[in-house]
């Protein structure tokens, strides 16, 4: 039984899964060396945004909307980043055969665990409201709202370093979904003698549908 | 206090007038004190292992991992079965009704707490929405309040302690209660203490009606999150963790949102000769 702080908590914590696949569509732009700024990422985001949602609600098979919201992960977001960011000092520990296939189990789980719950995301409406700049990239601010729920406020962290505006983060009502998962796997490898190769056999797990927990 | 102090970790049980009914709470923090077991902190020689440590902050992270197994049992048999059951029979109308009900009993406290941490107008909304749902929504079954330009808003004791500049101190999982910190529980000993609730009746019925309203409301609460729970249990490799990692990010935001809420308690359309503070912006209107 967990006290009422956690519930809104966890309802936000809902907000901070399904709107990780909200993972906006990036056109492909070109390479730019320089920071992204303020009003890309904002455009970017709305762009994205709207992509996200024909995708979501438009006819075809839940099949469909999955590979399509799939398409708007690889571009759209920066999933090595995200990766990298999640395994905080122990990506250094890591062999380069290692990093590779956390890289690519990571890339796996997180798909799935977004286009899983394509269902969930029917009616979804996104409005941009603001960026501002931050030192590991720009925050575009939005208001989210799903049919039947109070609207939630969702930031989108945007950078440029992998060539393109690509999300690196999805902050929901102020919880950081990297730093979640962060925070996930240094206990998990905390109680596991810092061995990576035993979170990567967990990913495995996960990746191919069984309990990893 | 330091994140490997094990003595720090009971929490504060503050002074309250209802010591009969704050016994469970009291015995909960007894419990906490004596049966807690220290994490073991990593050597020196390994500087990130330490600062992972520190930065986790759960110095009684065995004892706390009982509890949430504890909490766990409790909820795989009886709260979730209820929740999901209250879910699927009663319609979302009712429930969203019901919800509106539980919120309004617990404006008083919130309001108390608005007024402590000194924000006026977040003291405005609770009030209005007291008076305006207690009236025209009968008795709090419907939130005409939000529609009206009232919205809700979260608070709590823990939130006044922080905005009063109390830390957080180490994680606490409490049994029943779930994540916690000891300002936190000290918070909620506190909005037990003035809860008009705690305070009219001694009879068997103000019990009952009392011991109704917490199942209730944890039943509700409940209800709203069976699909978010779910999804940690399955796709947290260490759910306890991750709880405590969103458990201590939503609070921080919470407060923060707070401590950022200064907004004007003169109206826009006051003459802003008359008005202290900055003049209003052309065009202002109530948020």
């Amino acid at each position: 039984m967990t006290g009422p702080n956690t519930m809104t908590l966890l309802s936000r914590r809902t907000a901070l899964v399904l709107l990780a696949a909200a993972a906006p569509l990036a056109a492909s732009a070109p390479a730019r060396a320089a920071e992204v700024s303020p009003d890309q990422a904002t455009d970017f985001i709305g762009r994205t945004g709207r992509d996200l949602m024909t995708a979501v609600n438009g006819a075809g098979s839940t099949q469909d909307k999955a590979a399509a919201l799939q398409g708007i992960i690889d571009r759209a977001v920066d999933v090595n980043q995200i990766a990298r960011f999640c395994l905080g000092r122990f990506w250094r520990q890591a062999s380069p055969a290692q990093q590779q296939d956390y890289i690519d189990l990571f890339h796996r789980v997180l798909v799935q665990n977004i286009t899983g719950k394509v269902g969930d995301y029917q009616g979804v409406t996104l409005v941009v409201n603001r960026a501002t700049a931050r030192e590991d990239g720009v925050a575009v601010t939005t208001t989210v709202t799903r049919p039947n729920n109070a609207p939630n406020r969702v930031d989108w962290l945007v950078s440029n370093e992998s060539g393109a505006p690509r999300i690196i983060d999805v902050i929901a009502e102020g919880t950081s979904l990297r730093l979640t998962q962060r925070n996930d796997y240094t206990a998990y490898l905390g109680r596991n003698n810092n061995d990576v190769q035993a979170l990567i056999e967990a990913l495995k797990k996960q990746a191919n549908g069984q309990p990893a927990g | 206090m330091p994140p490997n102090d094990c003595r720090a970790a009971s929490p504060p049980t503050r002074p309250a007038p209802l010591a009969r009914r704050m016994l469970p709470m009291l015995l909960c923090g007894l419990a906490l004190a004596t049966l807690a077991a220290c994490a073991t902190p990593p050597p020196a020689s390994d500087p990130d292992a330490v600062a992972d440590f520190r930065e986790t902050n759960d110095p009684i992270e065995p004892t706390n991992r009982v509890f949430y197994a504890v909490n766990n049992g409790i909820d795989t048999v009886l709260l979730r079965p209820v929740a999901t059951a209250y879910r699927d029979v009663v319609p979302e109308a009712v429930r969203s009704h019901v919800h509106s009900f539980l919120v309004n009993l617990g404006n008083p406290v919130q309001l108390i707490n608005d007024v402590l941490e000194a924000k006026p107008r977040r003291a405005g909304d609770t009030l209005m929405r007291l008076v305006v749902n207690t009236t025209f929504g009968i008795g709090g079954i419907f939130d005409v309040a939000t529609d009206w330009g009232w919205p809700d808003h979260e608070n709590d004791g823990g939130m006044t302690f922080a905005v009063w500049g109390l830390g957080d101190g180490p994680y606490l999982f409490l049994p029943i209660l779930g994540p916690s910190s000891p300002r936190d529980a000290a918070g909620f000993a506190s909005d037990f203490a003035v809860s008009p609730f705690s305070w009219i009746g001694v009879g068997t019925v103000a019990q009952a009606l009392s011991y109704t309203k917490t199942a209730a409301s944890a039943v509700d609460a409940r209800a709203n999150v069976i699909d978010a729970l779910d999804k940690i249990t399955s796709q947290a490799l260490d759910p306890y963790a991750t709880i405590r990692s969103l458990y201590r990010q939503h609070r921080d935001s919470q407060i923060e949102d707070l401590r950022a809420d200064n907004r004007r308690t003169v109206p826009a359309w006051f003459p802003a000769a008359a008005a202290p503070g900055p003049t209003p912006a052309p065009g202002a209107t109530k948020p």
